[in-house]
């Protein structure tokens, strides 16, 4: 596109919507940056009232807990390089190496390896190298950092169990969501049936339902399900509580009105004469479905996902309620640290605990980012 | 899935190996227990899990499952963990056994004072006592040349003292976060005043002399405090003491403990606790006593029991109060109480006596009321009668629905 | 597409959703009208509890419910038709408090303060996360190349994060001498307490709820702006049309049906406030009504919740977000009475 005058910008109108760009973005990145420097610090840095005691932590380096110069120098370098890996080159790599009909796999598959490279990496050698310099240029600490949360978090709490629970669940809700969704999202899409519009509409009042509803009506039925399903299932009934299928359940019929509404308006962009023609050709509208819409609807499938993603590990009421302790994912067991008897030091972890958590979907969006934005202006909400 | 149980597998055989020394017997019953999540009670759990096959459930939402969890059959859970508020749907719908036979054979080590006796059954076994009493600094008494206040108007007194002098940012650090806390701040101050909460045919009684009082002197007190104590708990009460930022406050026992912790606390040794404080001369201390302690499900076999209440007797042996002697006010056999459980003592042996927090349907639902209702009046939107006046009315909705009143 | 296939393609769906979402929901449709209550019997009961030393002992009268021989408590359950409903609308106060005019004491009244808040924070969100939303996409649509996904990349940070955890994020900024609060006190040099009235509150829920959700509007519009017909913008330029008019008639019109798309979304998550109240412990000042229905189904220290209240708040909810919808879903209808099926 050929930039003409009348397109050119003024320099009132760039400076003001750069200025309200680096506003919105400091609004938007301090909370998070914030709690995140919180996590680093001993509780009575942490809880201060000066934001330099916070910054700096002096009791945390009174402890002996600091970085030198090189660590941060260090430090940021390689976070930076990461990011830019992350957005530039790991997209082209996974698109590279996957089949197409394997994408999703594929993205999840490079995105858990760049994660897990970039823990190694930070967490177990940068220390030992940033180690081996200070001790040879002599350096002593200038900001109080320490990483006793952490450790304390994922080490003596057992955090990767929530952790593994939480993988669980989401892997669950985001593949069942998808298949059950696609499918009906199609149907939806193809039908222009009476039917059709007034499952939607349905779907729509379901989506305004509030949760605590409906998760208050799940708690004693789930815990009873074993005397309830006697009847019918016999001895072999299952007690749903605390069972993590029976939540993937629920979230994902939580979820559905959402996923069939953005999936239809995908698959409504995906011109019908391209099924129509497999049907002419002798496919059935499965076969139709299976080989003809599923190679195109990708990008509306990744973003889709996305949606479940984050309704699944963000969930706090649904599981809280209806997991036990082995079965508990990460969000309720951070809410654990808040209850009646708490210290500052759990607060502290539990600070850390939720920096640990927003860390994958850190990850996430960076990855996914271009996709998501693809996918919308594919066509998601265009009808 | 694979890597989770392999994940967990391993968690357990540490737990295992480490075990088993530390517990006279070897576990071979599989036993699931569902407490609460505080510190005393991560103590005595890890003390049960050394027996072996003990899975431990601390849960911020244990008041919601407990009831439903026990009246399965068989029961989620073989142990509960309660205290006098909690244990009350678990006794009225009979979902826990009675232990006077297991006593009887294993709690040899038990003192008379921790059973829980309804009609003379043994229905529950305490472990520690919980109370809200005084804690203030010493070094600033000192400084100012105050008294301990015994009772609410001296500690209005020296409220006003400290203020003046300017060494703290409040005076006083209040419990009073709208719902729970509030209404059981407010508890504490009616019997105090000598109040009772339901007539004889269970309608309310709270609109009444002592319950106005009560909510002067609280609205008097917070004066005093930081103008945002409709928000805040006992932990933020806590980190407030802890940053030195007030100087007096009416606090539960378990939370004393926290004020010596050197990693979190500016003021280690300069709080010292007393009674809590009489609301009337006299009145009882302006407080209620509270247990926590352990029952088992009745839907269990009488072997699970067995072996259950063996566990249970683990968790609640000498060798764990030695290891968390400062963590609660134990009433197992080798408590040594140290100087901050001066103040929970004194109130819990004071004469006359702070009453139990009552375990009833009656006071739950009350609770409630009170909290839902009460901010209204610290807020300025109602006056202390027409506050009180919507408590009632909201109780006697909820005691109808309930089928408490007519 | 014949109707057995169709309803093969929707059937897995639809039987989630009627499982898990409409059994429920008719369960508690049924709820608000009837009442059940265990049978109690009165009983003389001695309690003997520990104190440090000693044991206490009472004796007192207390209403114990009936057992069956399975152990079971008894119930009876009645119809009380819309008794639930008066309970929980106190339509004689209410009315007492409008028909002498004080406004200020009808909102005492919970369900009446719930839904008055509720309101408020819906209707002036709304508005906001929109403008914010529009405003960004229109900024970094302007933005050069290089530093778009950058901004794209912290923009949608409040999106993601964990809803309980962004709340408390901010609610330590601002909390008794957070950071923020005292920065505020230097700088305005007097004692603020975000905490300690309503009104204070009540902007930083609003602020948090845009802070929330306007990214995923903005990344809505941004998809939307994306595919705005390059020709139509050329010849309003050619036709001499300013900036301000572009906007006016093209990129708006165009963005219309992601604006209602927003707009819909927004309304039904906002009116479902929930988050907000207990991450900012507003419930002395402020609820909302799924934070009335939560609380009457949260059980108290002694098992009691009020069941058949609870159901007859959550349905007026219900009836509250439908008239809300209305006028949105008339345009959808029209829409697919358009579409000539």
């Amino acid at each position: 596109m050929s930039t003409s005058r009348a397109l050119r910008q003024s320099f009132a109108l760039r400076a003001g919507s750069t200025g309200f760009l680096v506003i919105w973005c400091l609004i938007a990145a301090f909370p998070i940056v914030w709690i995140a420097v919180m996590s680093f610090k001993s509780p009575v840095d942490a809880f201060a009232s000066n934001p330099i005691d916070v910054l700096l932590g002096p009791e945390t380096r009174a402890q002996g807990k600091g970085l030198t110069l090189i660590d941060i120098l260090l430090g940021l370098t390689l976070l930076w390089a990461s990011i830019k890996m992350a957005m530039n080159w790991l997209p082209g790599k996974v698109e590279a190496f996957t089949p197409k009909d394997w994408l999703l796999i594929g993205w999840l598959v490079g995105a858990g390896a760049f994660a897990l490279a970039f823990l190694v990496v930070f967490f177990g050698i940068l220390p030992r190298v940033t180690g081996g310099l200070n001790a040879l240029l002599g350096l002593e600490p200038i900001i109080g950092v320490s990483s006793e949360h952490y450790i304390a978090v994922w080490v003596e709490n057992a955090f990767y169990r929530n952790f593994l629970n939480s993988l669980l669940v989401t892997t669950g809700v985001v593949t069942v969501s998808l298949t059950v969704g696609t499918l009906a999202g199609y149907g939806l899409a193809r039908s222009g049936s009476n039917i059709a519009f007034w499952i939607l509409i349905i779907a729509l009042i379901f989506r305004a339902l509030p949760h605590s509803v409906l998760v208050a009506g799940y708690l004693p039925v789930f815990i009873n399900s074993a005397e309830i399903l006697r009847p019918i299932l016999g001895e072999n009934a299952p007690t749903l509580y605390g069972q993590p299928l029976a939540v993937i359940a629920v979230l994902v019929s939580i979820n559905q009105p959402f996923t069939i509404w953005m999936l239809r308006s995908f698959f409504q962009n995906i011109p019908a004469e391209l099924d129509e023609a497999a049907r002419v050709d002798g496919c059935t509208h499965f076969q139709a479905f299976r080989w003809v819409i599923m190679p195109v609807m990708w990008p509306g499938v990744i973003t889709t996902g996305l949606f479940s993603f984050l309704l699944a590990y963000n969930d706090f009421l649904v599981t809280s309620l209806l997991l036990d302790a082995q079965n508990q994912t990460m969000v309720p067991a951070i809410a654990g640290y808040f209850n009646r008897e708490t210290t500052t030091t759990d607060q502290v972890e539990a600070v850390a605990a939720a920096v640990s958590i927003t860390a994958p979907l850190f990850l996430l969006v960076m990855i996914f980012q271009r996709q998501i934005v693809s996918g919308l202006t594919a066509g998601a909400v265009k009808g | 899935m694979k890597i989770r149980h392999i994940a967990i597998a391993g968690a357990m055989s540490l737990i295992g190996s480490a075990g088993w020394a530390a517990c006279s017997f070897e576990n071979t019953t599989t036993i699931k227990s569902l407490t609460a999540g505080f510190e005393a009670w991560k103590s005595v759990t890890d003390a049960m899990a050394e027996c072996g096959n003990v899975e431990a459930e601390l849960d911020q939402e244990f008041r919601t499952k407990q009831p439903a969890a026990f009246a399965t059959n068989p029961s989620l859970y073989q142990i509960g963990g309660v205290s006098n508020g909690t244990v009350t749907p678990l006794l009225n719908e009979g979902t826990i056994r009675p232990l006077d036979d297991l006593v009887a054979r294993y709690g040899a080590n038990l003192k008379p004072n921790q059973l829980i006796k309804i009609d003379g059954q043994t229905m529950a076994v305490a472990m520690m006592v919980n109370t809200q009493h005084l804690m203030y600094r010493s070094d600033i008494f000192a400084d100012l040349g105050l008294e301990v206040p015994s009772t609410y108007d001296e500690v209005l007194a020296a409220a006003e003292k400290i203020k003046e002098a300017g060494v703290v940012d409040y005076p006083l650090g209040g419990t009073m976060k709208s719902g729970w806390n509030l209404a059981q701040d407010f508890n504490n101050m009616f019997l105090g005043y000598g109040g009772g909460f339901v007539n004889e045919d269970k309608t309310p009684a709270v609109n009444s002399e002592a319950g106005v009082k009560a909510l002067n002197m609280m609205k008097a007190l917070s004066a005093y405090m930081d103008p945002e104590y409709l928000v805040s708990d006992s932990t933020y009460v806590q980190q407030q003491f802890q940053q030195g930022k007030i100087a007096m406050a009416n606090l539960w026992a378990s939370r004393a403990g926290a004020m010596d912790d050197a990693a979190e606390s500016q003021v280690v040794g300069k709080v010292e606790t007393a009674a809590a404080p009489l609301a009337m001369a006299g009145g009882t201390p302006a407080t209620t006593l509270w247990w926590d302690g352990i029952v088992l499900a009745k839907n269990m076999s009488d072997e699970e029991a067995d072996a259950a209440f063996r566990v249970a007797m683990e968790g609640l042996d000498t060798e764990m109060v030695t290891g968390a002697n400062d963590q609660a006010i134990w009433l197992i056999e080798g408590y040594q109480p140290g100087r901050l459980a001066t103040g929970a003592i004194a109130t819990a042996t004071a004469s006359p006596a702070p009453l139990p927090y009552p375990s009833t349907t009656e006071m739950g639902l009350m609770h409630t009321a009170l909290g839902n209702n009460l901010p209204d009046f610290f807020t300025g939107a109602k006056s202390a009668e027409e506050a009180l006046a919507a408590v009632e009315a909201e109780y006697l909705t909820a005691a109808k629905e309930a089928g408490i009143v007519e | 597409m014949k109707f057995k296939t169709f309803a093969a393609f929707v059937g897995p769906s639809i039987f989630l959703m009627l499982v898990f979402i409409a059994a429920p929901l008719i369960s508690v449709f049924m709820q608000s009208f009837y009442l059940t209550q265990p049978v109690l019997q009165a009983v003389e009961v001695e309690t003997c509890t520990p104190g440090f030393l000693t044991q206490t002992c009472t004796t007192e009268i207390k209403n114990q419910p009936i057992l069956d021989e399975a152990g079971k408590v008894v119930t009876r359950t009645e119809f009380v038709g819309l008794q639930s409903y008066r309970n929980v609308l106190e339509p004689e106060a209410a009315w007492a408090a409008i028909s002498s005019g004080r406004i200020g004491q009808l909102l005492t009244i919970d369900f009446w303060k719930a839904l008055r808040f509720t309101l408020t924070f819906t209707l002036i969100t709304l508005p906001l996360v929109i403008g914010l939303g529009l405003a960004l996409a229109l900024a970094v649509n302007n933005a050069a190349k290089a530093i778009r996904g950058q901004v794209i990349f912290i923009t949608l940070l409040p999106f993601i994060i964990t809803p309980v955890i962004g709340a408390l994020s901010i609610r330590w900024l601002f909390i008794g001498d957070g950071i923020l609060t005292a920065g505020l006190e230097w700088w305005l040099a007097r004692d603020i307490s975000m905490f300690a009235q309503g009104w204070t509150i009540e902007l930083l829920m609003l602020f948090y709820r845009v802070w929330h959700v306007a990214p995923f509007a903005f990344v809505v519009f941004y998809a939307g702006l994306q595919t705005v017909n390059q020709d139509t913008l050329e010849s309003a330029i050619i036709d001499g049309a300013s900036r301000w008019e572009r906007l006016r008639y093209v990129i708006i019109p165009h963005l219309m049906p992601l604006i209602i798309f927003i707009s819909l979304i927004h309304l039904m998550d906002s009116y479902r406030v929930f988050e907000e109240i207990v991450g900012f412990s507003a419930q002395a000042h402020r609820i909302s009504l799924q934070w009335l229905t939560y609380d009457l189904l949260t059980p108290d220290d002694s098992g009691n919740r009020s069941i058949s209240r609870a159901s007859a708040s959550a349905m007026l909810t219900m009836i509250g977000i439908v008239i809300l919808l209305i006028p949105l879903l008339r345009r959808t209808w029209a829409d697919h009475k358009g579409a000539g099926h």
